[in-house]
């Protein structure tokens, strides 16, 4: 039985329908990227996930529960944590503060978790009274990682993690996602790189216009001509 | 009298404005909008300590708990009736609503209390320090005789008081942390597990609780009447927002600054001019504004 079971996903934001009869699974400790054009509704079928976006229609199941009508605050008690892909940190809160809220949930944060922590973004160890808003954007987006991972989810989602990083710097953040995949969490992550991820990835999935177009292993999907013609840039 | 004991007057206005201020300016960064009734929240707490020492009768520090107390209560139940359901509207709407809840609030006191001003029985110990060189400067003297009171040195101590509290609040507790991270990004708090409907239940109890005791320490200082805090809310709104609406470190800075232009003004005003002291204070407002619209600790507009 899969983790994560999105099923005949309609989902958009009020009136706006942005994503049709979607289709998603991830498994047990398996990474899935999704990719596709801008517009796609990649971010759109995250969010729905995570209740941030208004699910329309379907099923999104977690781990057996029908999360479909959860709002974020409900979700995350369920074992699955979010990265939104901008606005990921307090900006006037510190780096210590910051991760503090990402185990706002528990009664308390296991120490061991903590250094855990700080020694997968060794770069976060000594700035823990530095301001968050004041952090460089990959620093950022690690300490949002980071954040993520003080509930030590079951599944990790990630909203384009490599974006708006510099370009040295892409190739780093995509070893620290597949650290967290090897220490045994799931992840689902939406990409604008698609190459990198499905590079990485277990499986994939490539979205267009709100719509599932094609599915497969990540391999699979970066030798196929049409996914290559039509979404990798040949 | 002189620039110093002026000084001593700025701060003591200035202390109650920033405990009330802090309140205000809380509920402007994480629950979003103007509350034009704040004031009104500083006559019921004060209005409460009257009852409690005249009818009870409590001694005055239990009676500032009690006010304090009900405060709290008041304000969180008039939250839940009028505000937390409009919430989803938006800022002016909001506004709007605590504007008719002020004025409805303000001539509900006054029918059932009456026009007259109520007195705080205390008694007042005076330290003075005569005999001070006066250090004149043209017409105005810089030290000359200052005296303080004892009423003036509890409600600067009581403001002293509340900022180690709130402080400790804000940047040790759980929910004080929640409540700045609601202030920076709703949505994210909601992606970290924060239930912002508790949260905000605990701003508005807070911000009840700092208005009340402003109020008890303002019938201290003065009288108390249905007007009491309505006379302040200007004062309140120009320290949150001379400091930066939202930043309570910003409200206490601000509130000192109007308190202290608020006495000095009167100093250095010709005589008969000093009731545009107040005008001055909100020049500066404008001043400050103009040339950081952010205000004194606010931060600059986060890019999108």
């Amino acid at each position: 039985m899969s983790l994560l079971d999105v099923s005949g996903l309609d989902a958009g934001y009020g009136e706006l329908q942005v994503l049709s009869d979607v289709d998603l699974t991830v498994a047990d400790g398996e990474y899935v990227a999704i990719v596709g054009p801008n517009g796609a509704g990649k971010s759109t079928a995250m969010k729905s996930v995570f209740g941030i976006a208004d699910r329309q229609g379907g099923t999104i199941t977690f781990d057996g529960t029908d999360i479909t009508s959860y709002p974020p605050e409900t979700v995350i008690h369920e074992g699955l944590s979010y990265v939104p892909q901008t606005a990921n940190v307090f900006p006037s809160l510190t780096v210590d503060e910051n991760l503090r809220l990402g185990g706002y949930i528990l009664d308390e944060i296991p120490t061991a978790r903590r250094e855990a922590i700080f020694e997968r973004f060794p770069v976060l160890a000594n700035r823990g009274n530095q301001t968050a808003g004041t952090l460089s954007g990959g620093q950022q987006q690690m300490l949002a990682m980071g954040c993520a991972l003080m509930l030590d989810p079951d599944l990790l989602l990630l909203d384009e993690p490599s974006a708006g990083l510099a370009p040295d710097l892409v190739g780093e953040m995509f070893d620290r996602i597949d650290d967290v995949n090897d220490a045994g969490t799931a992840v689902l992550v939406v990409e604008q790189n698609a190459k990198e991820a499905l590079r990485r990835c277990d499986r994939g999935y490539v979205l267009a216009n709100g719509e599932n177009r094609y599915e497969g292993s990540g391999d699979d999907l970066l030798n196929d001509e049409e996914v290559r013609r039509q979404f990798l840039g040949g | 009298m002189g620039v110093a004991q002026n000084v001593v007057f700025g701060l003591v206005t200035g202390s109650y404005i920033a405990i009330a201020a802090i309140g205000f300016t809380l509920i402007y960064g994480i629950v979003n909008m103007i509350n034009f009734a704040y004031g009104e929240y500083l006559t019921i707490g004060a209005f409460i300590g009257i009852l409690t020492v005249g009818v009870l009768p409590l001694p005055l520090p239990v009676a500032a708990v009690v006010a304090m107390v009900g405060g709290g209560l008041v304000s969180l139940l008039l939250a839940r009736v009028f505000f937390t359901p409009i919430n989803q509207t938006g800022p002016v709407p909001m506004l709007l609503t605590s504007i008719g809840l002020g004025l409805a609030l303000r001539n509900g006191i006054r029918l059932t209390a009456g026009r007259g001003s109520r007195y705080f029985d205390t008694e007042t110990a005076t330290l003075r320090f005569d005999g001070l060189p006066a250090l004149s400067v043209g017409p105005v003297d810089l030290l000359g005789d200052v005296f303080v009171t004892s009423e003036q040195l509890v409600v600067v101590g009581c403001a002293v008081g509340v900022f180690v509290v709130v402080h400790t609040l804000l940047t040790r507790t759980d929910v004080g942390i929640a409540m700045r991270a609601m202030g920076d990004d709703e949505s994210l708090a909601r992606v970290r597990g924060i239930d912002t409907q508790r949260i905000r239940d605990n701003v508005w109890v807070l911000a009840g609780v700092l208005a009340a005791l402003a109020g008890v320490l303002l019938g201290i200082q003065t009288n108390v009447s249905a007007g009491t805090g309505f006379s302040q809310i200007l004062q309140i709104l120009s320290a949150a927002i001379l400091g930066g609406a939202g930043s309570p470190y910003g409200a206490i800075a601000g509130a000192y600054v109007i308190g202290l232009v608020l006495a000095l003004s009167t100093v250095f005003l010709p005589t008969g001019m000093t009731g545009l002291s107040s005008a001055i204070a909100f020049l500066i407002l404008i001043g400050v504004l103009l040339v950081k619209p952010s205000g004194l600790a606010g931060r600059e507009v986060r890019e999108a």
